[in-house]
């Protein structure tokens, strides 16, 4: 469906033609979140309040179909506490919006309804958060909207302080994959939330992805990724530490690892014509005041996720030699022999791994969806390994591992042009 | 005496030479028409391989996954040369029936109206135990993985279980389509089906019990939430 058909609900056309035009949006997709979002509608009537007082702006929740009273909450959130917001000059009103979508069931089908919205409300900036957070603050949004606002940023990719141990998909596949191909150094290019300007929206609503499965999943490394393939200005905002519900503990792994992966391999074939020409990775402004806090403890089973990793080397070499070169295959069976302390998945290894994959994704050396389930115990070998190697490590020398491996992949950049072909 | 003797052999050899005579037209129907068989599936291999390369098939069979298809069921070749080398051997297959009816013989004829008749049953048994390749193939792969990805310990025999099940199964369907003693294969594979579940599930419970509970014991250990809290995205 093309620019300007997303369907919307008459009476939320009818609230569009009341406010006519907003400054700031700020958009919430949710499905059955009815004990968190009050707290995410809440905070981000606080911050626009409190941080860009004398604009107009409006919240639009983008529900799902939730059966638990997710839209009642918002619809009956309290959006003037002056608690909050700490200032004693009148405010302009900030305006909800409750709103179910419509098209492919997923965050993708939410985001192009607020992008919609955004578009007829002709919003200078707009904000996206997740509805499940716990520790979304008012400043969250200064940080979101405030550079597109001030600074005439287009894109604000978020900054968190995590456990040196999480976010292991993103640290290992998806920041130093995307930072190497397109050239900038954004560190949670799948964080959830953001800000755009009203001109990205515009952009992102007439791309014609809204019938695939960037509607259903994969959103969020969509966005970043067309940002800075377009040419759009991105910067970062620190927004310090993310806690949100826990989700399923029988998550399963493969699907989620099928569904970024797939979503970042599937964009490196929409943009080939411009990762081929980037070369190296330039760092983009950060906003925000970095600081250190408390985190959760991280337990991880190191011997299981070797155990795996064991177990597809003995079982999985079919598999794994329609994907990958066969010098990797040969290195990451060796790998399969070594002793628990001393097991080593080696930064360079682990790039070809992944450009191998990427090249095995595009030729469909086997259905995607295997090709990609089968890339699970390599992960979690390579997991186990920066587990391992950075048990003593403090955050700073993590990171700094992070950025070395970001580098590899910057280094080995020729191996896969020369074979993408 | 001799007489009689000759105008039997001369009698016979004269009949024998009108038949030959009769037969001779059938006799070079048929050499002619495996020829053009043979020539036909030259032709056919040759030209609808180039049609399909020119039409760049194989390109649209990767992106299509018919190649990964082909692959699965272990078959190798490009599809465009599978695809032809099929064509050309079915029209082979038409005029070796064509030739042997161009004989005119009664038995001839009959078989090859018997063959016409039977032909369907073959194709659809044929595509049976081709897709069941395919199929089983596709399923094995799978279950491999997830065997692996859960850390199953015997994930190859379980992928391999798996595949000669449904090997087994549309074998079984491509007999039935074929007639071949179908109540005969229907209760084999019962049979068969039944006794191999039964022992798997004795030898599992009775011979293996320990093993069992270790299996069961690790399954339940990986599972346990304060075992491991990464988050990964």
């Amino acid at each position: 469906m093309k620019k300007g058909k997303v369907p919307l609900e008459p009476h939320v056309r009818k609230q569009l033609e009341d406010l006519g035009s907003v400054e700031l949006l700020v958009g919430i997709p949710s499905y059955n979140n009815a004990d968190t979002i009050g707290h995410v509608v809440r905070a981000a009537a606080a911050g626009l309040a409190k941080y860009f007082p004398g604009r107009s702006a409006v919240i639009v929740n983008s529900d799902g179909g939730s059966s638990d009273g997710t839209a009642e909450v918002v619809a009956k959130a309290e959006l003037s506490s002056p608690g909050a917001i700490l200032v004693s000059h009148p405010v302009s009103t900030v305006q909800k919006i409750v709103t179910p979508y419509h098209g492919i069931p997923g965050k993708g089908s939410a985001f192009r309804t607020v992008f919609a919205i955004a578009e007829e409300l002709q919003a200078k900036a707009c904000a996206v958060v997740d509805s499940d957070l716990r520790s979304v603050t008012p400043e969250w949004f200064e940080l979101l909207l405030g550079p597109i606002v001030a600074q005439d940023f287009d894109y604000v990719a978020p900054m968190y302080l995590r456990h040196k141990y999480d976010g292991t998909i993103t640290n290992s596949i998806v920041y130093p994959l995307t930072r190497a191909l397109y050239g900038r150094e954004v560190r949670q290019p799948i964080g959830g939330e953001f800000g755009f300007s009203g001109r990205l929206a515009a952009h992102y609503l007439a791309r014609p992805v809204w019938e695939t499965d960037v509607a259903r999943f994969g959103i969020d490394i969509w966005m970043t990724t067309t940002a800075i393939a377009d040419g759009f200005k991105v910067c970062e905002g620190f927004l310090g530490a993310k806690i949100h519900d826990p989700k399923d503990p029988g998550a399963d792994l493969a699907a989620m690892l099928v569904q970024v992966v797939s979503a970042v391999f599937d964009l490196m074939e929409t943009y080939e014509d411009r990762w081929k020409e980037v070369q190296g990775a330039e760092d983009v402004p950060l906003f925000g005041f970095p600081h250190e806090v408390g985190l959760e403890p991280v337990r991880v089973n190191v011997g299981r996720m070797i155990g795996i990793f064991r177990q597809g080397v003995r079982d999985l070499g079919e598999v794994w030699a329609q994907a990958l070169d066969e010098k990797t295959l040969a290195e990451v069976s060796a790998l399969g022999t070594e002793e628990e302390d001393s097991f080593h998945f080696p930064d360079r290894l682990w790039v070809r791994v992944i450009y191998d994959y990427a090249l095995a994704y595009r030729r469909r050396a086997l259905p995607r969806e295997q090709l990609l389930r089968a890339l699970v115990p390599l992960y979690l070998g390579r997991t186990a390994s920066f587990v391992s190697q950075n048990m003593d490590s403090g955050a700073e020398a993590v990171e700094g591992s992070i950025r070395a491996l970001a580098d590899e992949f910057v280094r080995e950049k020729g191996y896969l042009c020369e074979r993408w072909e | 005496m001799s007489e009689v003797f000759d105008e039997v052999i001369r009698t016979t050899l004269v009949e024998v030479g009108a038949r030959f005579q009769d037969f001779v037209p059938n006799l070079l129907a048929m050499l002619v028409l495996l020829t053009v068989g043979i020539l036909a599936a030259v032709a056919i291999r040759f030209t609808v391989g180039l049609l399909l390369r020119w039409l760049a098939f194989d390109r649209f069979s990767e992106q299509t996954g018919i190649r990964t298809v082909l692959q699965k069921g272990g078959i190798r070749a490009a599809p465009s040369r599978v695809l032809a080398l099929t064509l050309a051997w079915l029209a082979l297959a038409v005029f070796v029936l064509l030739a042997v009816a161009a004989l005119d013989l009664t038995a001839a004829v009959d078989l090859v109206n018997k063959a016409f008749a039977y032909l369907p049953n073959l194709l659809v048994a044929g595509a049976l135990f081709l897709l069941g390749t395919i199929v089983s193939g596709f399923v094995r792969r799978s279950v491999l993985i997830a065997a692996v990805n859960a850390g199953v310990p015997s994930a190859r025999l379980l992928a391999r279980g798996a595949q000669a099940a449904l090997l087994v199964l549309f074998a079984a369907m491509a007999l039935e389509h074929l007639g071949l003693g179908r109540q005969v294969i229907l209760s084999s594979f019962t049979i068969l089906f039944g006794g191999v579940v039964f022992a798997l599930a004795l030898a599992f419970g009775l011979a293996g019990r320990d093993i069992a509970k270790e299996t069961l014991e690790r399954m339940r250990s990986q599972r346990r939430p304060e075992d491991d809290s990464l988050k990964h995205l």
